[in-house]
């Protein structure tokens, strides 16, 4: 254990940075709730001099219930769709030995760095084809593809960790690969699945340049959009866009703050001890 | 377990199992016959070959080459979960999201048996019961000890009533008194279940004590097969009689060379002479081992015995004897001695090399010639 000015000098190095990193999202949590001419005052006020809910109101009033809505289908469906494709495909990387494995894996890690934007053409003119624009369909099978390669690779690895012999024992007791995975291996990925998870959730949530692509209708938007549109909508109203902001954070936060104790224990690769 | 539930094991035959990873051979033709109920021991070092029989017994590994008969079927190409057999892991393998009860429960609840909530429930209770383990069933794996998780491991075996064990060094992961008591109660429960049991084990003494047999392995290759008094009397060659026994066997390279009608062994400045009448002459003019166990080299002169002057090195008390290390013409002897006799190391004794302990091995093959003053035929 470190002595007591040492921890003192990290616990104050540690806070210097969380406020560092704090700042900007609490300064505009604390303004989204100030009437828009508190807003601009300068000197600025680190708290509402009387809060209140008139920029949560208006952006109420636009239908940001509606966007919510989207983005939470869109992630939602995501999320699921890249688990229960990813899952079956990591198993088979992580515990089959056939011919083309390392290639597989290779092409995995290589698509993985090719940025999004470069393929947004591509994607348009396919989706266009198949009929899918405007749809939340067509979003979702596009963040979908996009995302499955990160969510296979982080879980063949976590697979792999795990102790071969309870795959073993689960078929010689008369369970197929498939119950075997379904309840044996994923139960015992929680940290792996969520870390999974979590980077599809937030890749989803958070992308602007695919759906302003793919989305045309006003109805079908997603979050990141209808704030877009905010901002030329309100011209320079600071209030609703910053409201909007916040309603866009508190989601990942919450899901963040939940799940922080498998996050971790899946990003470093999880060995299960019985 | 119930007896109408519990007939006993079922027989296992190996024939001409062959299996190789890349360039390295790990089975060469393996035959092996196991009768029912036998409880039988692979034993060697690691990377002989005895897990990868396990493993293609289980049905985990299918081997290149030969056939695998389990109660006088032919399961080669059988899934595991169809052979009748049940296996447990070295790291017992328990699932550590389920508590022991739904370990215990999980084989009975795959899709194939059609088994009642009902049944299920009292067929877990039998088992919990007859391990000792009813107190731990709402317990998860990682709450209970290191011998406990290894009974609930047994006991998931144990609860689909298979004809045959499999048990891949269960009790190498417990200290060393938990695994005596576990190797005295697996032989109880042996001898009151009467299933077959294949033992896989780098133990020697665990293999002895456990066995009605042990086939001995050597780079995929079996040394012996026969039963543990056996195997350690009358060790087939070099490999299996250093391998036996608590302590290694005294090995001396050399020749046997006549002096005039009294023949003896040469091993460098060391010269043995061998008492009168025994096979010793017709090995004359090769290259031999001269093996003697432990409790074949005692202090004193003794009749019928080899005798030579050694200087005592060093004495280990070990409770009921002693063993001594002693020196003689750069040769090294390692002997056993009653528990109170006072050895004082750097002294010169007498030491008499028992002809009824003595073992003759051929050194270009290994062989053995010589079992216990014996020639073999």
């Amino acid at each position: 254990m470190a002595s007591l000015p040492r921890r003192a000098l990290r616990l104050l190095v540690s806070l210097l940075i969380a406020a560092a990193a704090l700042f900007p999202i609490l300064f505009g949590l604390s303004s989204s709730f100030k009437p828009p001419p508190e807003i601009i005052r300068f000197p600025p006020s680190l708290l509402p001099a009387e809060p209140t809910w008139q920029n949560y109101q208006a952006i109420w009033q636009a239908g940001i219930g509606g966007f919510l809505g989207n983005s939470l289908l869109v992630s939602a469906a995501t999320v699921t769709l890249c688990v229960l494709l990813g899952a079956p495909a990591a198993y088979a990387l992580a515990r089959y030995r056939f011919a083309g494995r390392l290639a597989a894996i290779i092409l995995i890690v290589a698509v993985m760095s090719i940025p999004v934007a470069s393929l947004l053409i591509p994607t348009y003119t396919l989706i266009a084809d198949i009929g899918l624009m405007n749809t939340h369909v067509g979003l979702v099978l596009v963040y979908t593809a996009y995302q499955l390669p990160i969510v296979v690779w982080i879980l063949a690895a976590y697979f792999q960790s795990l102790p071969e012999e309870l795959e073993w024992s689960a078929m010689m007791d008369g369970y197929s690969r498939f119950q075997t995975l379904w309840r044996v291996v994923l139960p015992l990925s929680r940290p792996g699945l969520v870390a999974a998870v979590l980077f599809v959730v937030v890749f989803a949530w958070n992308d602007f340049v695919v759906a302003v692509t793919l989305l045309s209708s006003e109805e079908k938007r997603t979050l990141p959009i209808a704030i877009y549109n905010f901002l030329g909508f309100y011209g320079r109203e600071w209030g609703p866009l910053l409201a909007s902001a916040m309603v866009a954070t508190v989601p990942i936060l919450i899901l963040f703050i939940l799940l922080q104790r498998y996050f971790v224990a899946g990003m470093t690769g999880g060995g299960v001890k019985g | 377990m119930t007896a109408e539930a519990t007939p006993s094991g079922a027989g296992i035959e190996l024939r001409g199992i062959a299996k190789r990873y890349g360039e390295s051979v790990a089975l060469a033709g393996l035959d092996l016959r196991i009768e029912p109920g036998e409880f039988v021991s692979l034993l060697g070092p690691s990377g002989s070959g005895k897990t990868t029989t396990l493993h293609i017994l289980a049905g985990l590994l299918a081997p290149d080459a030969g056939r695998i008969m389990i109660g006088g079927r032919d399961v080669t190409a059988v899934s595991p979960d169809q052979r009748g057999i049940a296996m447990v892991f070295q790291n017992y393998a328990l699932y550590p999201h389920m508590t022991v009860a739904r370990n215990l429960a999980f084989p009975l609840r795959s899709s194939g048996r059609n088994l009642g909530a009902a049944e299920i429930t009292r067929r877990v209770a039998t088992v919990a019961e007859t391990l000792g383990i009813g107190h731990l069933l709402e317990r998860y794996p990682r709450e209970i000890s290191g011998g406990q998780q290894q009974r609930v491991a047994l006991g998931r075996a144990m609860v689909r009533d298979p004809g045959v064990f499999l048990l891949d060094e269960p009790l190498s992961n417990l200290d060393a008194r938990l695994r005596l008591r576990m190797r005295h109660d697996l032989k109880a429960l042996h001898l009151r279940l009467r299933s077959t049991i294949v033992y896989v084990t780098h133990d020697q003494s665990e293999a002895m004590s456990l066995s009605d047999r042990i086939a001995i392995y050597r780079s995929g290759e079996l040394q012996q097969y026969a039963a543990p008094i056996e195997i350690y009397r009358r060790p087939a060659n070099l490999f299996v009689a250093n391998f036996m026994g608590d302590r290694e066997m005294n090995i001396f390279e050399g020749e046997i060379v006549a002096e005039g009608a009294h023949p003896a062994f040469r091993a460098g400045a060391l010269r043995l002479a061998f008492p009168e009448g025994g096979p010793w002459a017709s090995f004359a003019g090769r290259k031999l081992a001269l093996g003697v166990r432990p409790e074949g080299v005692l202090l004193g002169v003794r009749p019928d015995a080899v005798a030579c002057q050694a200087r005592l090195r060093l004495v280990e008390h070990a409770g009921a004897e002693q063993i001594f290390f002693a020196e003689s013409e750069g040769a090294q002897f390692c002997g056993k001695a009653a528990p109170d006799l006072p050895l004082r190391p750097g002294e010169t004794v007498p030491l008499s090399l028992l002809a009824a302990e003595l073992y003759l091995f051929d050194m270009a093959s290994g062989r053995a010639l010589v079992h216990g003053g014996v020639p073999l035929p």
